[in-house]
C-alpha cells in the first residue's frame, strides 16, 4: 500500500494505469465506471498535495492538465444560447484548438466545459447515464434542477479531492429553459447569464452590456458568438473554434461551428467600414 | 409439544401468539400495585412495598419510585433489577436529549423510547423479555401533566389514571368509579390509598408497606415529591377517618 | 464577503441578507435569498460559500422534518438553535461546514405572549442568544448602529428602521458593493417577505416561469 503512485511523463499516463500491479488496487483500477483515486492511504489528501490544477499551479508537476477556457450561457425569450470556445492549453502550449466544449448530456439536455477538461468530460458522461437511469425509472425526462443536483451531489461528494470543473447545464423542462451553474466546490446557482472560464470576464462585459431578454434567436446568436469573439480576443488561454447551440422546447439544436480567426477579420472589416462611413459623413456634413 | 413456542420469544405459535411475552406480562399482575391519577395542578403515584420478612432492612426513601429527570420520575412493577437497566437507559436518553437540544425531552419521547428498547427483546435472538411494567409521569411544556403505563411488549399508552400490578383489575374498576376529572393531588392521593386499600387486601394498611409521590409545577419549576412516614400516615388516617364515617350513613 | 443582519423584538424576529453570490472577483449572482425557512416559525440566514450554505441548511430542514415526524411536536427555537450547534460542532473536525447563521423564530407560549428569539452562530459551533446580531465584514458597519438604536420592546416598524439604516450605511462605507437585500420578518403566524430577491429583468414569460422554477433556497 506505501509504494508511491508513478507518474508517467506522458499526460495519457493517469496514476491508476501504472499504479503497480498487486492485487485489490489493480483489481480496483480496471472496474469500468469507477473513479480511479491513487493507491495510497488517504487518496483527498495526496491529491491536494500532489495535483494542482489552479493556473499556474502545475507547471512542475508531471501531470498537466487541459485548461483555459470561454464558455456562456445565457436566457433569453426564444430559449438558452450555449457559446464557447474550443482551446485547450497545457501551459503556455496550445495542447488542442477542437475541444468539444459543449457536452451534449442527452437530446434536451447540455453542460459546457471549463476547468480540467477529463474531469467534465467524465462526470458529464457520468450525469448522462445517470439522467437515463432516471428516464428508465420514473417513466419521464429529468427536470434540469434535478439534473444539474445530481452533477453538484457529485462534486460534493469528490470535494477536495482535487476536482477542477466549472460547469453550466442547460435544458428545457416542464418548467420552460433553465440554466443552472455547478462548480468542484458543490456551489449550484440558479440563473439566466453564466459565463465560466478564464476569459469569463472579458464575455460577462459584452454579454451584461448587450443583453436583452426580449432579443431575436438570430440576435442572440450573434450576442453569443460576439461575446465568445472578444473573449478570445484578449484571453490568450481561450481560441480556435466558436460553438453556438441553442435550446429550444423540442431540445438542442447546434447553429454554429466557426474559427474566432475568421470572425476577427469579419468585424475588423465591418469596423473599418463603419469608420469610413462615418468620415465620409463628416466630410459631407460641414 | 406445547412447549415448542413457549422457548423462544421470538417464535410466533400456531395461533399467532408470543407466549414467553404473555408470561411476562402475566408475571406484572402477581408484582407489587402501582397506581397513578392525573390531577388538575399535578400528578400522583402511589405503590405497594412488599415486605419480605421483618429482618430486611427497609430502603430508605423509596423502592420502586425512580426519578428520571428534571421533569419525570417512574414507578415500577415486575423485576426490579430488569427495571434497574431500563431506567438507566431511560435516564441516558433523557440526558442525551438535554445535551442535544437544551432542553428537557418530552415525556412520551422517553416512553417511546424505552419501549423501543422493551421491544427489542420480543423479537431479537433468543433472549427474554424485560419482566417490567413502568407508570411513567411527568410533564413537559407541549402536553403538561402525563401519565402513562408501558409493559414488557412495549406497547404503551396515555391514562388519566391507571392501575398495574397486583389486582389490578380491581383497582382499575374503582378508579373508573371514584376517578373525579380535575380533582386536586390531595384528592387524587385519597384515591390512591383507596385503590391501595383495595388491591393489596390487607387488613391494616400502614405507610411502611406504602410509598407516595407527587409531581406538581411551582413557577414554573417542577417539583417531585416523595411523601415521608408521617405525611403517608396522615393521608392513610383521613382515608380511614372519612371511609368510617360513610360506613355510619 | 455577505452580511447578514437581525434583529428580536417582541413577537417577531426580522432577519436581513444580501443577496449576493461572488467568488474572487466575480459576481455571479444578485438574486439570491439566503434566508432558509426552516418552519413556518424559523428562519436561518446562511452566509459562507454557495455549497455549505445550501448543504447545510438542507441537513437541517430536513432532520428538523423527520423530528417532527418521529415525535408529533415541533422543537422549539431554542432547540432547534443548539441542534444546529452540535452539528456544526460536530462537523468541524471532520471537515466543517463554512457557514455562519442568524437564526430566528417566534415561539407560541402559555401565557399568549409569543417568545421570539435570535440566535447567532458560527462554524466553530458558537451559540449565543442576541437582541440583535450581525454576521460578515459588514458587522463592522452594522453593530454600531444597532447599539445606538436598539430598544427593548421596539416595534417592528422601528426594528425594520433599523434594518433599513443599516444598509444604508453598507451603501455608503462598504467596499464591496451589495446592492440587494432580502428582508424578512418571522412572527409565530408565519414568515413574511418585506423584500424579497429581485427577479431578474426578463420578458412577462420569462419572469413567471422564473418565479415557478425558483425554490425558497436556489
Amino acid at each position: 500500500m506505501a509504494s508511491p503512485m508513478c507518474v508517467g511523463t506522458s499526460i495519457l499516463d493517469t496514476g491508476a494505469r501504472k499504479a503497480p500491479a498487486a492485487g485489490p488496487a489493480e483489481a480496483q483500477a480496471g472496474v469500468p465506471g469507477m473513479f480511479g483515486l491513487p493507491n495510497v492511504a488517504n487518496p483527498a489528501a495526496f491529491c491536494s498535495a500532489n495535483l494542482g490544477c489552479g493556473y499556474g499551479t502545475d507547471h512542475a508537476q508531471d501531470i498537466k492538465f487541459a485548461k483555459g477556457t470561454t464558455t456562456l450561457a445565457f436566457k433569453f425569450q426564444g430559449g438558452i444560447i450555449v457559446s464557447v470556445d474550443s482551446r485547450s492549453t497545457m501551459g503556455p502550449y496550445i495542447a488542442s484548438g477542437t475541444v468539444k466544449k459543449v457536452i451534449e448530456i442527452n437530446p434536451y439536455l447540455l453542460g459546457t466545459m471549463a476547468g480540467g477538461a477529463a474531469d467534465c468530460s467524465f462526470w458529464e458522461r457520468n450525469l448522462g447515464i445517470q439522467c437515463r437511469m432516471y428516464e428508465l425509472r420514473n417513466k419521464e425526462r429529468i427536470s434540469v434542477a434535478a439534473a444539474s443536483k445530481l452533477l453538484s451531489n457529485t462534486m460534493s461528494q469528490y470535494r477536495g479531492y482535487g476536482l477542477s470543473m466549472g460547469t453550466m447545464v442547460a435544458g428545457w423542462d416542464k418548467t420552460g429553459p433553465q440554466l443552472y451553474y455547478c462548480d468542484d466546490d458543490g456551489t449550484r446557482l440558479h440563473g439566466n447569464l453564466f459565463s465560466v472560464g478564464s476569459g469569463s470576464t472579458y464575455a460577462y462585459g459584452v454579454l451584461d452590456t448587450h443583453y436583452k431578454y426580449d432579443m431575436t434567436d438570430e440576435e442572440a446568436i450573434e450576442l453569443g458568438k460576439r461575446a465568445i469573439y472578444h473573449a478570445t480576443h484578449r484571453d490568450a488561454y481561450s481560441g480556435s473554434i466558436n460553438n453556438v447551440y441553442i435550446v429550444k422546447p423540442t431540445g438542442w439544436v447546434k447553429v454554429h461551428a466557426g474559427d474566432v480567426n475568421d470572425m476577427h477579420y469579419k468585424l475588423a472589416e465591418e469596423k473599418a467600414a463603419i469608420a469610413a462611413s462615418r468620415a465620409g459623413a463628416e466630410e459631407k456634413a460641414p | 409439544m406445547a412447549r415448542r413456542y413457549d422457548s423462544s420469544t421470538t417464535t410466533f405459535s400456531p395461533e399467532g401468539r408470543l407466549h414467553q411475552v404473555e408470561y411476562a406480562i402475566e408475571a406484572i399482575n402477581n408484582a407489587g400495585t402501582c397506581v397513578g391519577i392525573l390531577a388538575k395542578d399535578g400528578i400522583i403515584m402511589a405503590a405497594e412495598r412488599k415486605v419480605v420478612s421483618k429482618l430486611l432492612a427497609p430502603s430508605k426513601t423509596s423502592e420502586k419510585t425512580y426519578r428520571l429527570y428534571e421533569n419525570a420520575s417512574c414507578v415500577v412493577a415486575g423485576l426490579t433489577a430488569d427495571a434497574n437497566l431500563l431506567v438507566n437507559h431511560a435516564r441516558v436518553s433523557a440526558q442525551r436529549y438535554l445535551y442535544q437540544y437544551g432542553e428537557q425531552m418530552p415525556l412520551e419521547q422517553l416512553v417511546k423510547e424505552v419501549c423501543n428498547y422493551k421491544q427489542a427483546y420480543t423479537q431479537f435472538g433468543g433472549l427474554r423479555p424485560f419482566g417490567v411494567s413502568f407508570l411513567f409521569t411527568g410533564w413537559d411544556e407541549h402536553h403538561g401533566f402525563q401519565l402513562y403505563h408501558s409493559d414488557p411488549s412495549g406497547n404503551y399508552g396515555g391514562w388519566k389514571a391507571t392501575a398495574i400490578g397486583a389486582n389490578n383489575q380491581a383497582g382499575k374498576a374503582l378508579l373508573k368509579t371514584d376517578y373525579v376529572e380535575e380533582s386536586s393531588v390531595d384528592e387524587c392521593l385519597k384515591l390512591a390509598v383507596k385503590v391501595l386499600n383495595k388491591t393489596m387486601d390487607s387488613t391494616t394498611p400502614s405507610p411502611e408497606k406504602m410509598e407516595f409521590t407527587t409531581i406538581t409545577r411551582v413557577n414554573g419549576k417542577i417539583v417531585h415529591k416523595i411523601l415521608t412516614d408521617e405525611e403517608s400516615d396522615k393521608i392513610l388516617k383521613e382515608v380511614a377517618a372519612e371511609t368510617a364515617t360513610q360506613g355510619d350513613v | 464577503m455577505d452580511t447578514l443582519l437581525g434583529i428580536a423584538g417582541e413577537g417577531f424576529v426580522v432577519l436581513a441578507a444580501d443577496a449576493q453570490v461572488a467568488r474572487s472577483i466575480l459576481l455571479y449572482k444578485n438574486n439570491m435569498d439566503k434566508i432558509a425557512h426552516l418552519a413556518d416559525n424559523k428562519a436561518l440566514a446562511c452566509a459562507g460559500p454557495q455549497s455549505d450554505c445550501v448543504s447545510f441548511t438542507e441537513y437541517i430542514s430536513k432532520n428538523m422534518a423527520l423530528y417532527e415526524l418521529n415525535n408529533d411536536v415541533k422543537l422549539t427555537t431554542k432547540a432547534a438553535a443548539t441542534f444546529i450547534r452540535g452539528e456544526l460542532a460536530k462537523a468541524l473536525r471532520k471537515g466543517p461546514f463554512q457557514t455562519q447563521l442568524l437564526m430566528g423564530g417566534v415561539d407560541k407560549r402559555e401565557a399568549g405572549k409569543d417568545e421570539a428569539s435570535l440566535f447567532w452562530l458560527d462554524y466553530l459551533g458558537t451559540l449565543q442568544k442576541v437582541p440583535y446580531g450581525a454576521h460578515g465584514y459588514g458587522a463592522a458597519f452594522t453593530l454600531s448602529v444597532m447599539d445606538r438604536e436598539y430598544v427593548k420592546g421596539l416595534s417592528l416598524d422601528e426594528a425594520l428602521g433599523i434594518i433599513d439604516n443599516c444598509i444604508k450605511e453598507l451603501h455608503t462605507r462598504f467596499l464591496i458593493a451589495q446592492k440587494n437585500f432580502v428582508i424578512k420578518v418571522v412572527t409565530a403566524e408565519g414568515i413574511k417577505v418585506v423584500r424579497g430577491p429581485p427577479t431578474p429583468d426578463l420578458g412577462a414569460a420569462g419572469a413567471s416561469a422564473e418565479a415557478a422554477a425558483v425554490p425558497v433556497q436556489g
